[in-house]
């Protein structure tokens, strides 16, 4: 809060320098993050080039690690679909409880509907995912991926019968379930940001609640894109709980109910096997690069977007 | 006939009340199952199942108060600090990066930071220790408490400030003393959100402190020292044994869920009390 411009103090000059070196360290881990992250991936990158993601193979050679084959492919399909598949789920969702929260529930009701809300964000997210293992997959695999395939099975997303719950459908629903109260989030403050001049005005020209929805999510629709992004962001991170229900199967298939992998579980799964193989470590950083570039990249849209909308709104 | 214009409404109306209630519907049946196996399990195999390192989850439950309390002794203070920095500095460049960069650090995917501490701590260390563990949990919860900090520190009414200002306070007493003071609150809610983070977070964990859940982690004569050797945490036993196929291995991993959310539900309600008393 210095006014621009100004010299400061010499005794603010000491607060200022006093503070100055715990920002340092924040900046500075984060620097850290993307020279380590680098340094390591650098060999895989330079040896396999392009390849890491043209191809799906995984298969470490212990006799000639020269001929290990290393392919991200499969993992990153998976991490864009199941992240896809969760943003697409949970975004219809997102709109009807900000609209509830923000317009149509009684007072008592939105609070209680925020507290639900935030307990769901702060939910550790193994707990999502034992629950995901234990009672999600089977219930989806018996009531609804069988008669989806059954009904369905001529449309190729469900095409392949769903021999367990383990696989890319049930990863996206259990993503969105633990994105969702992100999403909200981000959208709500969006919502909120809507001069009430905005609101009279649609109600004094008569609109039904609908059309009145329609105006409002109008002009809250750079937030809730960028609610979209940072869910997306969000999903394509997450590592436990996926990686307890997506199946760990490197697999390409335009069918939902196939085991899949993404590239935070195939971290998690590999990982400890890593240092015994020249290579893998490597390439397993090069997958936390291709996570850490969705993640800034889904970041720096939404930070853009809800500034957009800001400066739209006045 | 009905006018077209009200159906529509109606018809979007209870569309987005039952999307609401199926948005909100799966925590009551992760908490419900989590309630039940979590009590089946404790009652099935008795309080052991706690208390014991052998067929129990005492290591764990140890490992995991070591790591939240160490994770939050290194990452709090620093939290608060860069906060209290880019909140009082904020039109200065380096307050600006940092703000942007605390903000970057909450879309990091957790299991970065894990892979990082590993190069960084693990692998010149030469082992697995809960020490590399809470470093990591610090970098996690570290954005959360900033963000905290610096819109607590950002919404004190200026006049305040200049009250202390004009009674002749430097700008550091009017910050610490003035500022953080009527921002307390705010900032006790931000500490409680990073702790709640560090207790729950498993993804940073799984290649830093090493899931030794056999033994505790006490065999150096100094408690402190304790921290350098390999140890366990909740989160991560819960993902190990949730993939093996013994029943027995199930039951620890949900009686671990039962004390995990029992814990965050406590912390949630300390939050709640602390936010409301503010409002008043």
């Amino acid at each position: 809060m210095s006014t621009p411009g100004k010299p400061l103090y010499r005794s603010d000059k000491l607060l200022y320098y006093a503070l100055l070196p715990f920002a340092a360290v924040v900046i500075a881990a984060f620097i850290l993050l993307f020279a380590v992250l680098g340094y390591v991936s650098a060999p895989a990158i330079k040896k396999y080039g392009v390849r890491l993601l043209t191809t799906s193979q995984w298969a470490p050679n212990e006799a000639n690690p020269a001929r290990s084959v290393y392919g991200l492919l499969a993992p990153l399909f998976g991490t864009l679909v199941s992240s896809t598949i969760a943003v697409l789920l949970a975004l219809p969702v997102t709109i009807s409880v900000v609209l509830v929260i923000e317009e149509y529930a009684p007072e008592r009701w939105r609070e209680i509907i925020g507290s639900i809300i935030e307990v769901m964000a702060g939910l550790p997210t193994i707990v999502y995912g034992l629950w995901g293992l234990e009672v999600l997959a089977p219930l989806l695999q018996k009531h609804i991926y069988s008669p989806l395939h059954q009904l369905l099975g001529f449309i190729p997303l469900f095409s392949c019968r769903p021999v367990t719950g383990f696989n890319l459908a049930t990863a996206g629903v259990l993503l969105a379930i633990m994105i969702l109260p992100y999403m909200v989030a981000v959208a709500r403050d969006a919502y909120r940001a809507i001069p009430f001049t905005y609101k009279e005005a649609a109600l004094a020209i008569g609109a039904t609640r609908y059309e009145y929805a329609k105006i409002m999510l109008g002009l809250a629709k750079p937030g809730i894109v960028a609610a979209a992004l940072l869910g997306f962001g969000r999903a394509a991170g997450e590592t436990v709980a996926v990686a307890l229900v997506v199946g760990n199967v490197p697999l390409v298939s335009g069918c939902l109910f196939k085991p899949a992998y993404t590239i935070s579980s195939l971290i998690a799964n590999q990982f400890s096997m890593a240092p015994l193989y020249p290579y893998m470590m490597s390439v397993l950083f090069t997958g936390g690069l291709i996570l850490l570039a969705i993640g800034m990249a889904a970041n720096t849209v939404a930070v853009i977007m809800i500034a957009r909308a800001r400066k739209r709104l006045g | 006939m009905a006018d077209p214009r009200i159906i529509k409404e109606k018809v979007f109306l209870v569309t987005i009340f039952v999307l609401t209630a199926v948005g909100v519907l799966p925590v009551f049946h992760v908490l419900a199952e989590v309630l039940v196996k979590g009590s089946e399990a404790i009652a099935r195999h008795g309080i052991g199942i706690l208390t014991s390192t052998s067929n129990g989850i005492l290591a764990s439950l140890v490992g995991s108060a070591i790591l939240s309390i160490l994770a939050s002794l290194l990452g709090i203070p620093l939290a608060i600090l860069a906060g209290l920095f880019v909140a009082e500095f904020s039109d200065t460049k380096i307050a600006k990066i940092t703000r942007v960069v605390s903000q970057s650090l909450l879309e990091v995917p957790t299991v970065l930071l894990g892979m990082l501490v590993y190069i960084i701590m693990v692998v010149p260390m030469g082992g697995f220790s809960l020490l590399a563990g809470a470093v990591a949990l610090a970098l996690v919860m570290l954005p959360y408490v900033m963000v905290h900090v610096e819109q607590a520190i950002e919404s004190v009414p200026p006049m305040y400030r200049e009250a202390g200002y004009s009674i002749g306070m430097t700008r550091a007493e009017v910050l610490i003393g003035v500022a953080a003071g009527i921002a307390r609150r705010g900032i006790a809610t931000g500490v409680l959100m990073g702790f709640a983070k560090a207790m729950g977070e498993t993804a940073p964990l799984l290649f830093t402190i090493g899931a030794a859940r056999t033994t505790l982690p006490c065999s150096r004569p100094l408690p402190l020292a304790n921290v350098l050797d390999p140890g366990d945490a909740v989160p991560l036993m819960i993902f190990q044994y949730a993939q093996m196929p013994q029943r027995l291995y199930h039951d620890m991993a949900w009686a671990g869920s039962l004390v995990l959310v029992l814990a965050f539900l406590i912390v949630f309600i300390a939050i709640r009390l602390l936010v409301k008393e503010v409002k008043m």
